[in-house]
């Protein structure tokens, strides 16, 4: 079997790039998306999280104008990036592979 | 846009942390906080959502620094240390070491340090006293399932602009069938009945609901079940749900309750559930039990067949104004289509805890706006202290600024003692709390009928204002204090001498304090002033009846006896005889309305000679069943005709009375006696005229009264009016004897004064004057204090200078001139401000004022006359103390 690298995305970098391959999002979305796997971030730290991010060149973060009855509002959103997505399909294979070769062996154990 | 405060405390982030973390996290919180609002029902919500918002706004920019400086202290970590690096507690440390010092120094001056926390004390406790109650009666949750969203339905005369909540049953009907806004509409109504069979009988009060009302409330039986639409079907077996507290009580807590039936009244109903802890619907009255309420699935002809109260829960996503347009369209089709009986009706919803806590809610915030002036005029003068304080230490500071101390360190420095002072204060204002919460609750009239009054206590909602306070305080005094200061230090220090005169900053930042006090001190008197002329105008009015010696008591006669009104009739004519009879009583009579406890009760006065239009709807005037002895029990006049009498019972002609307004508007210039009204398809004749009286309450301009024979319209329950010789409590004993003599079974129940019914009618006036009246002097003493400090110390700091007067031939009564001139135009610049805003808050209170304008010139005078004196007095003694200096030794010691 080939040497692997592990991936160099985080469970929760993993888990917002994967929001993200499907469409862009407003962060408000991403942090919903995050709270219903049971990680609740306050907004704060979610940013900060995003902002990692798009310093890391994984995605990219810019601000749109919503509006919530007559009022409006400027929120962030954010798209995945060209490396992000190379970034997230790399962690995505590395977790396939593991994932095939424990079911491998469990079938060689039956 | 304009930017929110929000956003502009964002702007003081370090700019990575505000770019990064707060800008993208404030806009999600936002646009939160539009959903929400758009969803919220009732202007409480509202407010509710922006109190949230507001907090949690708060907590975001507290989490923005915390990340921000994580990652600082994680870079810092991460890189070699550099000698130039401050320690990383020094922050820390410089406050620990600030509040040590503040210590130290308070301790030093035990009597300025005194001042300050009974002042603050003061000001905070009342505030947090006050916050205490309205946080139990305004912003608790009420003890029902999202009871944001439940409402209740009511009824305004469009004519009169009389409101009720009673709701005639076709209409009612009608609006559940067609309405779209509510999930579902309840009705029900009030039941007083007598528990027989479990013990001594006892009278008992609950509360009749619709299947639908029971389900709409959101509330869980604690046993069994509430009621289903079988409990209403004709033929039902009759079901009651009993409280907990019966349950525990009366009914000795049987586990096998579900099992057994009890007797209520005629009735024995089979017990189907147990209600949870604590429910009461609606929350201002006792509900020992709950029976279910029938609704006819089709309006009658004739719409007011029976009256119902009405309760809903709204949709998601449909606010109050919305329910509010629908059923204003739906009136409008009432009156469309049967003119005759709905002309002029509008039907309007009332949120659920507005309308329990009803007249309340208005003086409550208007007090708390109040004692917020109270905690303004504490600040300044804590500010005026510490800045008195802190120009004798200028010295001191100069030379901490000259030895390389920043300007920053020194405000922190004022800071911290402000924050050290405003907690000792807070802690203090909490114990005062603690015993004035509960005292102001029990203060306010028919308190048991305004639900959380009861439990109005400390807790965490309330000890999070005290502490918000004290801190908005530290703040506002501390920031008082630094004002100049630094900046008049800083000059010393270049100067590097040591001034004992006041400089003309910091003596005119002293006296706009003390004018900023009296202005807010002057609004507080001329609030004071005309509640107090508003009460005084109240209690002086003329009833129309004499209140003094009568006893009122509610006699329910034994359930299912006297089915008949004739048997009723003569029970009630034995019990009156029998009671007439005592040398304790002049007089006895019975009515069905109690003056002056809110009764809006109308009747249609229709005269045969002038019939109505086609869908033209009858004028309406005030409804009562009253006997002869209660025009004699509580004096009102007999202008002509006769009362009634023992010949006008069910078998009689019918007889109605009227008072001097109906006859006023419908026979004006004629007697009315003799006379007739339609009385549905008869008619009565008008057999005497009798004087207005005050209906509804005492501010309520007399309105006409139509008097129907108690014979002829009693129930099983009345109210005796009972005029005594002497003290009328004192003859209840006898009353009591003598009813249980003549009707053993009778209950007797709300044995009240008339002179206490008059005297709660004023209540809330009374209560408001009080309050006020108690604030304002609070006020009035500080500022006293306030005036006294200031010119005190100003006196002190201009030893030199009065001296030097002196020497240069001055006299003594110079002198007092001069420093009573400089308090006296102080006193004017705040009396001035103080009316101009006076007279704007003024106009919000006008809709508690009675006989009494806003601008009246007697409290507005009054008030000035007052503070002017306050302001001379507190700065004589300085004056007559700045005499006496002695130019020579002043001038040698400088």
């Amino acid at each position: 079997m080939p040497k692997r690298a592990l991936p160099s995305l985080t469970h929760l970098q993993f888990l917002v790039l994967g929001v993200l391959r499907a469409d862009e999002q407003p962060g408000r979305v991403l942090r919903e998306a995050l709270a219903s796997h049971g990680v609740r971030r306050s907004g704060p730290a979610f940013y900060q999280l995003m902002a990692r991010l798009e310093r890391a060149n994984l995605v990219e973060g810019w601000y749109e104008q919503v509006t919530v009855g007559d009022q409006a509002v400027t929120e962030r959103r954010y798209r995945i990036t060209a490396e992000g997505a190379r970034r997230w399909a790399r962690a995505k294979s590395f977790y396939d592979e593991v994932s095939a070769l424990s079911s491998a062996v469990r079938w060689s154990d039956a | 846009m304009p930017r929110t405060w929000v956003e502009r405390l964002g702007d003081w982030l370090p700019e990575k942390a505000r770019r990064d973390l707060f800008v993208p996290s404030l806009a999600d919180l936002t646009y939160e906080r539009l959903v929400r609002e758009r969803t919220s029902c009732s202007a409480l919500a509202r407010v509710r959502v922006r109190l949230w918002h507001a907090s949690a706004a708060l907590m975001l920019l507290a989490g923005c620094l915390r990340l921000h400086a994580v990652d600082r202290v994680r870079a810092r970590i991460s890189r070699p240390a550099r000698a130039a690096d401050p320690p990383r507690k020094e922050l820390i440390v410089m406050f620990a070491r600030d509040v040590r010092h503040a210590l130290r120094m308070f301790r030093r001056e035990p009597a300025f340090t005194a001042a300050a926390v009974v002042t603050l004390m003061l000001g905070i406790g009342v505030n947090t006293a006050l916050f205490a109650v309205v946080e139990a009666v305004l912003l608790r949750p009420l003890p029902f399932g999202d009871a944001e969203r439940l409402v209740l339905v009511k009824h305004r005369d469009v004519a009169t602009g009389l409101s009720k909540q009673d709701i005639a049953i076709g209409d009612f009907i009608d609006l559940a069938a067609r309405q779209q806004s509510f999930d579902a509409l309840g009705g029900y109504g009030g039941f007083a009945s007598t528990l027989t069979g479990a013990g001594e009988a006892v009278r008992i009060e609950g509360v009749a609901l619709t299947p639908e009302a029971f389900a709409l409330l959101g509330v869980q039986p604690a046993m069994g079940r509430f009621f289903t639409a079988d409990d209403v079907a004709e033929g039902a077996p009759p079901v009651v749900v009993v409280s907990n507290e019966l349950w525990r009580t009366q009914l000795g807590s049987d586990p096998q309750i579900l099992t057994r039936s009890i007797q209520l009244g005629t009735t024995r109903r089979m017990v189907v559930g147990v209600a949870p802890p604590g429910f009461r619907f609606p929350l201002a009255n006792p509900t020992n039990v709950i029976v279910p309420a029938r609704v006819p699935p089709a309006a009658p002809a004739n719409r007011k067949a029976s009256w119902v109260y009405g309760v809903g829960r709204l949709k998601p996503g449909v606010g109050i104004e919305q329910a509010e347009a629908e059923f204003a369209a739906l009136s409008q089709q009432f009156e469309q289509e049967f003119p005759q009986q709905n002309h002029g009706s509008l039907y309007y919803t009332e949120s659920l805890r507005d309308g329990l806590v009803g007249e309340a809610k208005r003086p409550l915030l208007m007090l708390l706006a109040a004692v917020g002036f109270v905690l303004l005029i504490a600040c300044v003068n804590v500010g005026n202290l510490l800045l008195a304080r802190s120009l004798a230490r200028q010295h001191e500071l100069a030379t901490r600024l000259a030895l390389g101390a920043g300007r920053g360190r020194l405000v922190a420095q004022i800071l911290t003692e402000a924050l050290v002072l405003a907690l000792a204060g807070g802690v203090a204002g909490v114990f005062v709390a603690w015993r004035l919460g509960p005292a102001l609750a029990a203060m306010v009239p028919q308190a048991e009928r305004i639900p959380g009054l009861d439990s109005v206590g400390l807790n965490v909602w309330v000890l999070a204002f005290s502490l918000g306070v004290s801190l908005v305080a530290a703040l506002g005094f501390g920031a008082v204090a630094s004002i100049g200061l630094v900046r008049e230090s800083a000059r010393h220090a270049l100067a590097g001498q040591r001034r004992t005169t006041m400089t003309t900053g910091a003596r005119r930042a002293a006296s706009s304090l003390v004018a900023a006090e009296i202005a807010l001190a002057t609004v507080l008197l001329i609030g004071a002033g005309l509640t107090l002329r508003s009460f005084a105008n109240l209690i002086s009015v003329d009833p129309g009846f004499t209140a003094d010696g009568v006893l009122t008591v509610q006699v329910l006669l034994p359930p299912g006896r006297y089915p008949e009104q004739a048997a009723r009739s003569a029970a009630y004519q034995r019990l009156f005889e029998a009671i007439d009879a005592l040398p304790e009583v002049e007089t006895a009579g019975a009515a069905a309305v109690t003056p002056l406890t809110g009764n809006n009760w109308t009747a249609a006065l229709v005269r045969p000679e002038q019939p109505l239009a086609a869908g033209e709807r009858p004028p309406e005037v005030g409804w009562q069943s009253a006997s002869a002895g209660y025009f004699r029990a509580l004096g009102i006049p007999l202008r002509e005709g006769r009362l009634f009498n023992a010949g006008d019972t069910i078998d009689g002609p019918p007889v109605v009375i009227v008072s001097d307004a109906i006859a006023q508007r419908f026979f004006p210039g004629q007697s009315p006696v003799g006379k007739r009204i339609v009385l549905g398809d008869d008619t009565a004749e008008i057999v005497g005229r009798v004087g207005d009286i005050r209906r509804a309450s005492l501010s309520d301009a007399p309105r006409g009264d139509l008097y129907f024979p108690f014979e002829r319209t009693n129930g099983p329950g009345t109210t005796m009016f009972l005029r005594t010789a002497g003290d009328p409590l004192a003859a209840l004993p006898s009353i009591r004897t003598t009813i249980r003599r003549i009707e053993p079974d009778a209950t007797l129940f709300e044995t009240r004064t008339m002179a206490d019914i008059a005297a709660a009618s004023a209540a809330v006036s009374r209560l408001a004057m009080r309050l006020l009246a108690g604030f304002a002097l609070i006020a009035l003493v500080l500022a006293a204090v306030g005036i006294y400090g200031v010119m005190a110390y100003s006196v002190r700091r201009r030893g030199r200078e009065l001296g030097t007067r002196l020497a240069l031939g001055a006299s003594r009564a110079d002198i007092v001139g001069l420093v009573m001139r400089q308090a006296a135009t102080v006193a004017i610049a705040g009396l001035v401000v103080g009316v101009v805003t006076g007279l704007s808050v003024a106009r919000a209170l006008s809709s508690m004022l009675y006989g009494v304008p806003p601008w009246d010139p007697l409290a507005l005078g009054t008030a000035c006359l007052v503070l002017t004196a306050t302001a001379l007095g507190a700065s004589y003694l300085p004056a007559r103390q700045a005499a006496r200096v002695d130019p020579v030794s002043t001038l040698a010691a400088e």
